[in-house]
């Protein structure tokens, strides 16, 4: 079972020197990269065993023995388990899952097992299942086809590991096959999980296993039309959100699998209402709020990022369909702004990604709220986030939206970021090499200075003629203009 | 940020605004957006981004990176954020650079207190004012067949001169200046390359005899033996680059090699019509220097 306070390593590995599992590691991100750029991202998981450790995996047996130890199981006896155990461990071997699988009436042996009167036997072949199931070769996923209804009758059951596996090996053959995909909502998947959840949720681990399967059944491709509104229309919103809060014994790990569930949701579908309904947008800010000053405070809880980011997600495309007047209902008396803003400078040198994600929050947060931007300049947290212009990689293009929101509401807002340093940080960044820094900057120039004439006169002492001026030769039309019309239209006339 | 419209579902909300009209006093109603020609366009928007948005991408990897039991926590891997470089806007000026001062510098030096005429880089304004009143005034000529108009260059000191020899003597007897100060030269040896290659002060990267050493329209309108001025600028402007190295405001990586390779690069064209000009001093892009890369 990995947990996340290991450091774990692939199968394969008995313990590799650091080095070499760095290598690998910058390679499989590599490889992840390229997979998510070609839409092909998916992942699997392979549930060990509880003798097993990883560090210590056996290097499987060879493909003759899966021949040899189905032929033995075929041919009837009463020692069938003493067989499948071997038969689960071979087949954790790649090539041996083909082989298995083209063997004739391999695959009704297993499901026969699966669903006879040995429980033990049940055991072993759930676990053979699953060891086909975590094959990196999609054939293998249409080959469990027969084994699908049992596993999802199984789900209402009760015996807790034997769920689980079923749980996992479903999410495992649901992404490599369209057709599995098909026939598993045919034959009520959703529902399915609906009822394991509930029937389990005191249960982390099994809670667990249901939210990767529903995770992997989000990610294919038409998910929006196929999956999403059953999902919504079921218990499922509800439920993942009652799962949200870790619990601080078992661990962040049930909560990740939901909060990436919930974020499939909200980023596949533009319906947010059942969400919104179910207050998705109050409870992800509060969680939010917490562990991000957890984050804030140099918690290094691992994993807790791997949390924040799907909420992260979360809210920002829930704020995005929450129209201005609800925001405040919504949010139910959630402080977004402050911890967003500590947010993102906690986390700009040690996860940028996840800060540029922060930022882009505050810039839907900000968008239509007047409130949220006058709390941006009353709790003093502007000088923070121009700390932050020099960041590139999309952290100062939203940075400047941010501000640029504020300064779109109001004059005295303009007044007031005017008085906070803005005018010789847009200094800085009008002469930045990237365009849309530069575009949003005269933007941001052009409102400040037209809500105050002394502005104008401060930019000039500024030093901020020059490079206006030598912004009207900048090889982009769009930044000439703004920038002879600011200086004909209002800076140069004031003089 | 400019986000790919083919991926994103990108829903911008800007106008709804008018429920909050009380508050609203910014930019939804001023005049300003109604004034003919007004191109600034920002208004608050809504990003709605969709799962398989670029932004996404590397937390993303994370979640795949963990469920794949390759996840570490420690800080050892994840890289730095990058910091935006600073580039100058001239058209046909590519140079970027990492700080604030180089840009500076490098703005300062090429791009300000030029000739509009003879589009010659003065250090200062003051030199600009004495080079264009010498050197393009008709009205000076003339005058100064009967007085004298040559003023002394040091600031504060205030003699003049009948002629501009009598000046540079005055120059260098009485204010210790080199004879071959780069500042002083006399129209007449305008195309006389004087190869000095000793010292120069940090602004001296003169756009100097040539008149213009771009392609294109120039090109057409100088006709001059521009193969020559390369040859000689590329020569001059490796010295200059040699002492600009040495300067204290530029970064201590030792770049002369590269640089070197870089000086047989063909230049970039200069795009401002020669009609545009801002007052006196225009700021020209020509061809500087390129600036430090990274």
């Amino acid at each position: 079972m990995w947990r996340l306070n290991k450091v774990r390593h692939k199968a394969g590995g008995h313990a590799n020197s650091l080095e070499e599992l760095r290598t690998k590691r910058r390679e499989k991100e590599r490889a992840l990269r390229q997979a998510r750029r070609d839409r092909q991202l998916v992942s699997k998981r392979l549930l060990l065993n509880e003798d097993e450790e990883q560090d210590t995996m056996e290097v499987a047996p060879g493909e003759q023995d899966v021949v040899t130890l189905f032929q033995i199981l075929q041919h009837g006896g009463t020692e069938k388990e003493a067989f499948l155990r071997p038969l689960s461990k071979a087949l954790r071997d790649p090539s041996a899952q083909l082989t298995f699988i083209k063997l004739e009436n391999s695959m009704h042996l297993l499901v026969g097992l699966l669903t006879g009167s040995d429980a033990r036997c049940r055991l072993q072949a759930v676990r053979c299942l699953h060891e086909l199931s975590h094959s990196p070769h999609t054939s293998v996923a249409s080959a469990c086809l027969p084994a699908t209804p049992y596993l999802l009758t199984y789900l209402s059951g009760q015996s807790t590991k034997f769920t689980e596996l079923c749980l996992y090996t479903l999410g495992n053959i649901c992404p490599d096959s369209e057709r599995v995909k098909e026939r598993l909502l045919a034959q009520g998947v959703i529902p399915a999980l609906a009822g394991c959840i509930q029937n389990h949720r005191h249960n982390l681990a099994v809670v667990e296993a249901a939210g990767f399967a529903l995770f992997q059944l989000l990610q294919s491709k038409d998910a929006a039309q196929k999956v999403i509104p059953t999902v919504l229309a079921s218990s499922l919103p509800s439920q993942l959100l009652s799962v949200l809060t870790p619990d601080p014994d078992f661990g962040l790990a049930p909560a990740i699998e939901c909060a990436w569930c919930l974020h499939s949701l909200t980023s596949s579908s533009e319906d947010h209402r059942e969400l919104l309904a179910q207050g998705a947008l109050r409870q992800c800010c509060s969680l939010l709020v917490s562990l991000g000053g957890a984050v804030a405070d140099g918690n290094t809880d691992q994993g807790l990022e791997l949390l924040v980011c799907p909420l992260l997600r979360c809210v920002g495309n829930l704020l995005s369909s929450c129209p201005a007047e609800a925001l405040h209902s919504q949010l139910g008396g959630v402080d977004l702004v402050a911890p967003l803003c500590e947010l993102v400078v906690a986390l700009l040198h040690t996860l940028p990604a996840l800060a540029k994600e922060t930022a882009w929050v505050l810039n839907n947060l900000t968008a239509h709220s007047t409130e949220s931007c006058s709390a941006l300049l009353t709790l003093n947290l502007v000088p923070r986030l121009l700390e932050l212009l020099p960041f590139s990689q999309g952290i100062n293009t939203m940075v400047l939206r941010v501000l640029a929101n504020v300064a779109h509401k109001k004059k005295e807002f303009c007044v007031r970021l005017a008085e906070l340093g803005l005018l010789s940080a847009l200094t800085a960044t009008l002469k930045m090499a990237d365009q849309n820094v530069v575009t949003l900057s005269l933007e941001v120039l052009f409102m400040i200075i037209v809500s105050c004439p002394q502005i104008a006169e401060q930019f000039v002492s500024h030093g901020g003629l020059s490079v206006l001026e030598a912004i009207q030769y900048n090889s982009d039309g769009e930044v000439r203009r703004r920038a002879t019309y600011l200086l004909e239209q209002h800076i140069l006339t004031e003089k | 940020m400019m986000l790919q419209p083919d991926v994103v579902q990108f829903i911008a909300m800007g106008g709804s605004q008018t429920h909050n009209g009380d508050e609203e006093e910014g930019f939804r109603g001023a005049a300003e957006q109604q004034v003919e020609g007004n191109p600034f366009t920002f208004s608050p928007q809504l990003l709605r981004l969709h799962r398989d948005h670029e932004l996404f991408e590397d937390g993303d990897v994370f979640r795949h990176m963990y469920l794949q039991d390759l996840f570490i926590s420690e800080a050892e891997e994840q890289p730095a954020p990058s910091v935006s470089e600073f580039g100058c806007h001239i058209s046909g000026c590519r140079a970027v650079f990492s700080t604030l001062h180089e840009y500076e510098h490098h703005y300062n030096s090429l791009h300000r207190h030029v000739c509009c005429s003879c589009r010659r880089s003065l250090p200062s304004a003051r030199l600009l004012d004495i080079h264009i009143q010498e050197w393009h005034d008709s009205l000076f000529t003339i005058l100064a067949q009967k007085q004298d108009m040559y003023l002394c260059l040091v600031e504060g000191c205030g003699q003049k001169f009948r002629t501009s020899q009598q000046r540079k003597d005055h120059l260098i007897r009485l204010h210790k200046y080199p004879p071959d100060f780069r500042f002083d030269k006399s129209r007449k040896e305008r195309g006389t390359r004087e190869a000095s290659r000793e010292q120069r002060t940090d602004t001296a990267v003169e756009a100097a005899d040539d008149v213009c050493r771009s392609e294109g329209v120039c090109e057409v309108m100088c006709g001059v033996e521009s193969n020559q001025l390369e040859r000689e600028e590329s020569m001059e402007t490796h010295a200059s680059s040699e002492e600009a190295a040495q300067s204290e405001d530029f970064s201590a990586s030792a770049q002369t090699p590269e640089t070197n390779t870089e000086r047989l690069k063909p230049r970039y064209s200069y795009r401002v019509p020669k009609t545009v000009c801002f007052g006196h001093g225009s700021v020209r892009g020509f061809r500087g220097q390129r600036g430090r890369r990274k």
